[in-house]
């Protein structure tokens, strides 16, 4: 045991929830907890192994979440290679993005992500109405119809997700030991050094971009699935700026940390909007004051604890 | 490496200029860097030295001129394309990967230099033929028992020798060492030249230093910088006689 696989045994208890509990009413939380993570692991790989802070990944997400919509309700799509081709859209306009943005990087790199996101934002709002529906988005987005199974029952659509899930996981956990995710460690360490090796840095900052761009806009398909609908504020600056608290809250740069962190986010969002209007404003709060408790997240949290636990045990 | 003929340059620069604004770091640099020589380049601060290698490596745009390496041109490459080419170098100021151990850092080097495209299937663990990269390097250097080290806590002459490492590990052609003993002791700078000797076998190395002992003791050929220009080059006994080296710098140092 370590502090690594304490947190690998909390995740599995939060997502195991529904199976402990099937009659509760958990399973929508526990739902929505999967997809966000599967956007957290993906946004972590860019933001924890390679240091990009990136403001513009609600795009990615959001239209994901319209090409899935589009491809299920307007073309006919079976829902499975309408949420591949999610994927797709989302990697390829990430690609787009990290031509404009790696050329610069740090504060620049976050503003230029936030700015390119917000033009799609705008203009899924107004020149693209058409297609997205305008402020009104699109209701009625289907769940996958696969081997006779009712996936529009919340438990059933749960073990959907979770296979999603763990597929996520372990693609994103092979990333970070493979050499590809070590090199953005590098990159990310010490950038001039890593260039001056041989690694072709911007190469790489593109491929791992693009690789969280899948991520984004699987989830952002699965979330569209699973509220049977997909509207403007998926692609608004706002919903990036949910992802970095969620990653920054969890543990950035951990396997585990990030979906940590979107549980905690995800309850909380659940559990103060039914408390009080101004739910956000107090969430941002506790986000700031957490921020400067933990700076490293809960992940850091708990190897800490776990440290002052078991001293001399290795961690 | 067999057919590079004796007298043909490994690393050419041609009438370089490298400008910030109106103040020029290197002006009209004209070289021929000859294969298997080790190359001292001496000159006040300010001279233009690192600014130069920086020309070299990638690291600083020209305003002017054309640099080759083995007779491929190679201006305005970036580092990392030099870096394949054969062009390897370490910085004035250590660039290691801090957080990381020596064993990971030397590895991150091999990968580097092995893929063109990284891997992203297997664990990095999986690639034997990168950890012995790394191992053989580790006792290049002189680091044996030190792999599982972190970086940032080996002590500075030990981070220099790894600096040397890592570059070593693109198996380049040419070598450029900017100030490898800067900062470290008597005793460590012993060890530090014995390196610098061992890896100038074979290669061509280009090493500013400002132990003037050292310098004219293992170059082959000494360069002298002053406000941007090479001033004179030659062998260690010529520089030390001409007058105008002797006016613009040793003089000074004595």
């Amino acid at each position: 045991m370590n502090a690594q696989r304490l947190m690998a045994l909390i995740v599995a208890i939060v997502i195991s929830v529904p199976l402990m509990f099937p009659e509760g009413h958990s399973i929508g939380m526990v739902n929505a907890i999967l997809i966000w993570s599967i956007f957290a692991i993906g946004f972590d790989l860019v933001f924890g192994v390679a240091g990009m802070l990136s403001f513009g990944h609600a795009a990615f997400f959001g239209v994901g979440a319209y090409t899935l919509s589009l491809l299920t309700m307007r073309m006919g799509w079976d829902f499975l290679p309408a949420l591949g081709a999610a994927g797709v859209i989302g990697g390829a306009l990430a690609l787009v993005f990290s031509y404009f943005a790696i050329r610069v990087s740090g504060l620049f790199f976050a503003l230029l992500t936030l700015a390119l996101s917000q033009l799609i934002y705008i203009m899924a709002g107004t020149k693209l109405r058409m297609l997205t529906g305008g402020v009104d988005g699109i209701a009625g987005v289907p769940r996958p119809d696969l081997f006779g199974i009712d996936f529009y029952d919340d438990g059933n659509y749960y073990f959907f997700l979770l296979a999603l899930f763990v597929l996520a996981l372990l693609i994103s956990g092979l990333i970070r030991i493979s050499p590809l995710g070590q090199a953005l460690k590098a990159i990310k360490s010490n950038e001039v050094r890593a260039e001056q090796i041989g690694f072709n840095v911007q190469r790489l900052q593109r491929s791992v971009f693009t690789i969280s761009g899948i991520y984004a806009g699987v989830s952002g398909g699965l979330l569209a699935s699973l509220i049977f609908y997909v509207g403007p504020q998926m692609l608004h600056w706002s919903t990036s700026g949910d992802v970095v608290i969620m990653v920054l809250l969890g543990g950035m740069g951990t396997l585990f940390g990030p979906i940590l962190g979107v549980a905690i986010f995800e309850i909380m969002r659940e559990w103060l909007s039914t408390q009080t209007s101004h739910w956000y404003g107090i969430l941002g709060l506790i986000f700031i004051i957490s921020t400067i408790g933990m700076p490293k997240g809960i992940a850091g949290l708990i190897q800490q604890l776990w440290n002052r636990i078991m001293p001399g045990g290795k961690s | 490496m067999s057919g590079i003929a004796e007298n043909k340059s490994i690393l050419r620069c041609e009438e370089i200029e490298v400008s910030y604004g109106a103040f020029k770091a290197v002006t009209n640099v004209t070289y021929e860097f000859k294969p298997g020589f080790l190359y001292g380049l001496i000159g006040p601060n300010g001279a233009g030295k690192t600014t130069l290698m920086n020309a070299l490596s990638g690291r600083a745009q020209l305003s002017k001129g054309r640099v080759f390496l083995n007779d491929q041109e190679i201006t305005g490459q970036s580092p990392h394309a030099r870096t394949w080419a054969g062009l390897g170098r370490s910085f004035q100021i250590t660039q290691i990967f801090a957080e990381m151990t020596v064993f990971e850092n030397l590895r991150l080097a091999a990968q580097a230099h092995r893929f063109r495209l990284q891997p992203f299937w297997r664990p990095v663990g999986k690639f034997k033929e990168i950890a012995n990269d790394a191992e053989r390097v580790l006792s290049e250097i002189g680091l044996e028992g030190f792999g599982h080290v972190n970086a940032g806590s080996l002590s500075h002459g030990d981070q220099r020798a790894l600096e040397i490492g890592l570059a070593l590990l693109s198996e380049p052609k040419v070598l450029l060492l900017d100030e490898p003993l800067a900062g470290v002791g008597h005793d460590v700078a012993e060890k530090a030249v014995e390196l610098i000797r061992k890896v100038s076998q074979g290669r061509t190395v280009l090493l500013i230093e400002h132990n003037m002992d050292v310098v004219m003791e293992i170059s082959d050929e000494i360069i002298v910088m002053l406000a941007g220009e090479i001033l004179a080059s030659g062998e260690a006994e010529t520089i030390k006689r001409d007058p105008r080296v002797r006016t613009a710098y040793l003089g000074e140092e004595e």
